[in-house]
């Protein structure tokens, strides 16, 4: 398994997945070697049957780096990324030859050139999985081409595409040109245990919304609902989680619009204060342009927290007990802040509710439905 | 000799309207959808349904006999959008041979908070289809059919002989829907108790293809009907069967077209209305509810509209304003358009995840919508009132 993001080291849904999908692949006695990028930090890890290996030579961290000002081709991404990219997919493709295995799996276009040269080489079935796509990443502003088209090879030359949401599977169909017969969707699943549960909680009128900071994740759009709910009630924070190239811009525009004092812009936060927060919160919002799967709105919900998502997120296909928005609506999304803060039977009805749906979204669903897809191509 | 009653429900909620708190100065009811969906189900259901059962009704002359129960704001809807309806109703009124029931005007749940409102929701209705039909209602229902002694006794002193709610076995255990039964503490009101059983397989299982019996043919019914064993077979569905929930392809239509033929073949069988029933026949024992029965989903209780903490919530909101409502004629309107059950059932959580029936009938895309949307309702009004 080709993998990129890998806990503690870690963005977004993907390296969740990475580490929970060998995790439970491991223990259904699958044997896995997860190739990785070099990290600052070793990951430490004893997960019986696999072996991960840090492959590559220099630390990658493609979506918090900073961008040189002269560099202006790889937009958002570090200088020197894409040739570190390729040195990365060149090293596993040395390393996995000299090992023996049935099957390939790699993980978004960062992993796909390694995984179809591998293919080529060794004859072996490709899986490819997309957790998201250039256009999601970049909420469709200013998509890199050189991007699409690896993306576009390797659902080419994929035995499988898994995809995290039938709306991604339909994006790639429609943008890709996927054939749909080799398409399966797999739902991203949640570690309930880890997170704090029903416990009964003070309410502090706290809105969250947890997310990198860029285009793709809406939070201006979080900012002008704010704004319109703060008209109407004045004791309520809403509190910005997480880091991205959007933060100055977005502080900015807290004050201009004047909700500065109520806006909390918390930084970077560790695994242990993300749960704080998604449990302190009286209400989630995802506001997602694009929104592959969306794993924190589960996690949200895990912490006993109601959630209110973007229609078009790939956990609104399986999430009932919650509310679905258009990310553009601020005036409905402030309404339905209203509604939870205003009427506590709400959010209690709400957050019980879509508790005990997830209650069957366990990772093990998630590893179970890829040892089918492998089975289906050995 | 065994009577069987026909009274199919007629009902439409006043839908209301997406009323964001930024949204200003929106009305509060729907319009457009509200007669969009009237306009719809008139064409599938009212219209067909009635000019069938009229031809039936002219060529069985008084062997073919049905009762139907229309909730106020149906009717009021109806002479909005669909006059046409109201007169074929008339119609079938004047056969002779049609019987109207008696409900509260707003199909509402005041049986559960106010005796007061409750009455004044009778007498509206009551008086709405005297001036109609020309009949006075000798036998009352109550909003989905909910039931209990209490009830029956306050039905009772309004002057009322018959009552209807669900034939279950929560209050029959061994014995047989098909009979009459007395309200236990009461003299001079009998209970007609559904006979759920058959009255679901027209309602419920005529199309589904799943069921051992299907298709469901008018002999077939017949037959079993023939093989029943009491006094009445009690028929009670909801109107908008025909050709609404059961669309005009699974064959509903004919069924109906051929029942009463098929029906009157058999010696034993005859139709009559509640009232005839109530006339004819003797109650053969007594029905102890102290707890409410309702003929709604599987529990058969109040639990599809007062359930979960919103819809608690909602209600108790809404049940607040009786007293200060009242001294404000213009408001008092409204707010007993709040009190239609449909708008608490639209919050029911109990069978969200599973999206079956509850799913089809919702006006909004999930239950919290609904709340949101009512309490946004009735907080301008409260604003209104000055509360």
């Amino acid at each position: 398994m080709l993998g990129w993001e890998f806990p503690p080291a870690k963005t977004g849904g993907l390296g969740t997945h990475c580490f929970e999908l060998v995790k439970n692949l491991g223990s259904k006695s699958v044997n896995v070697i997860l190739l990785i990028p070099k990290r600052s930090q070793n990951v430490k890890h004893n997960i019986p049957n696999v072996e991960i290996e840090e492959v590559g030579s220099v630390p990658i961290m493609p979506y918090n780096s900073t961008r040189e000002s002269t560099v202006t081709f790889e937009k958002g991404y570090g200088w020197n990324f894409f040739k570190e990219v390729d040195i990365f997919n060149k090293k596993c493709v040395e390393y996995a030859l000299k090992k023996k295995f049935d099957l390939i799996h790699c993980h978004d276009w960062i992993t796909i050139n390694a995984g179809i040269e591998l293919k080529k080489r060794t004859g072996k079935p490709l899986v490819v999985t997309i957790h998201s796509t250039e256009y999601d990443r970049t909420a469709n502003i200013y998509p890199l081409n050189e991007i699409v088209e690896i993306e576009k090879r390797g659902i080419q030359e994929a035995d499988t595409v898994i995809t995290v949401s039938k709306h991604m599977k339909q994006q790639l169909i429609e943008r890709y040109g996927a054939d749909e017969k080799k398409i399966r969707v797999i739902y991203n699943g949640i570690n309930v245990s880890k997170y704090f549960g029903l416990t009964k909680k003070e309410r502090k009128n706290i809105v969250l919304f947890l997310g990198r900071l860029s285009n793709q994740k809406g939070p201006y759009f979080f900012l002008h609902t704010a704004k319109k709910v703060l008209e109407r009630k004045n004791d309520v924070t809403f509190v910005v989680a997480g880091q991205g190239d959007k933060l100055a811009e977005l502080i900015k525009l807290s004050i201009d619009l004047g909700i500065g004092d109520h806006v909390l812009f918390t930084g970077y936060l560790t695994e242990e204060e993300i749960n704080y927060a998604y449990a302190m919160a009286d209400v989630y919002v995802m506001p997602s342009v694009a929104e592959p799967y969306g794993i924190t709105a589960l996690e949200a919900i895990a912490s006993g927290t109601p959630v209110i998502l973007s229609k078009n997120a790939g956990v609104a296909e399986e999430i009932k007990h919650c509310f679905k928005i258009d990310f553009w609506d601020t005036y409905e999304m402030a309404n339905k802040i209203l509604g939870i803060l205003d009427y506590p039977v709400l959010g209690e009805c709400m957050r019980k509710n879509s508790y005990s749906e997830i209650k069957n979204f366990g990772w093990e669903r998630t590893a179970n439905q890829t040892i089918e897809a492998y089975r289906s191509l050995l | 000799m065994t009577s069987i009653c026909f009274y199919f429900q007629v009902h439409q909620p006043v839908r209301l309207n997406r009323f964001n708190i930024f949204s200003g100065n929106t009305s509060y009811f729907d319009e457009v959808k509200n007669s969009h969906i009237f306009e719809k189900v008139s064409n599938k259901c009212y219209i067909p349904t009635n000019k069938l059962l009229l031809n039936l009704i002219d060529e069985y002359k008084n062997k073919f006999k049905i009762a139907f129960s229309l909730t106020g704001v149906f009717i009021e809807q109806c002479q909005k959008y669909t006059p046409d309806v109201i007169e074929s109703f008339k119609q079938l009124a004047s056969t002779g041979n049609v019987e109207f029931l008696s409900e509260t005007y707003y199909h509402s749940l005041a049986a559960l908070f106010s005796q007061k409102e409750f009455e004044e929701q009778i007498k509206l209705h009551k008086n709405l289809i005297n001036d109609l039909f020309g009949q006075k209602p000798k036998v009352f229902r109550n909003t989905e059919a909910m039931y209990s002694n209490s009830m029956a006794k306050i039905i009772e002193n309004l002057g009322y002989k018959g009552i209807i709610t669900e034939g279950h076995e929560k209050i029959l255990s061994w014995r047989s829907p098909n009979y009459l039964y007395k309200p236990v503490g009461c003299e001079n009101l009998v209970a007609l108790l559904r006979n759920y059983k058959l009255s679901d397989d027209i309602g419920f299982r005529f199309s589904a293809k799943w069921w051992e019996e299907y298709p469901l043919t008018a002999d077939k019914y017949s037959a079993w009907l023939s093989k029943c064993e009491g006094d009445c077979i009690n028929l009670f569905i909801d109107y908008e069967t025909f050709g609404e929930h059961q669309w005009q392809d699974t064959g509903i239509f004919e069924f109906l077209k051929h029942l009463p033929f098929e029906t009157l073949k058999y010696n034993n069988l005859n139709f009559k209305t509640p009232s005839e029933v109530v006339k004819s026949y003797k109650p053969v024992g007594v029905v102890d509810v102290p707890n409410i029965l309702s003929w709604a989903d599987v529990d058969r209780d109040t639990s599809a509209w007062l359930e979960n903490e919103m819809q608690r919530f909602a209600f108790e909101q809404m049940v607040k304003l009786e007293e200060k409502i009242k001294q404000n004629p213009e408001l008092l309107k409204i707010w007993r358009l709040l009190q239609t059950s449909d708008h608490f059932y639209y919050m029911c959580t109990k069978w969200f995840a599973d999206g079956d029936v509850h799913k089809y009938f919702n006006a909004y895309d999930s239950p919290y919508d609904a709340f949101i949307n009512y309490m946004n309702v009735l907080q301008d009004i409260k604003n209104r009132l000055g509360v």
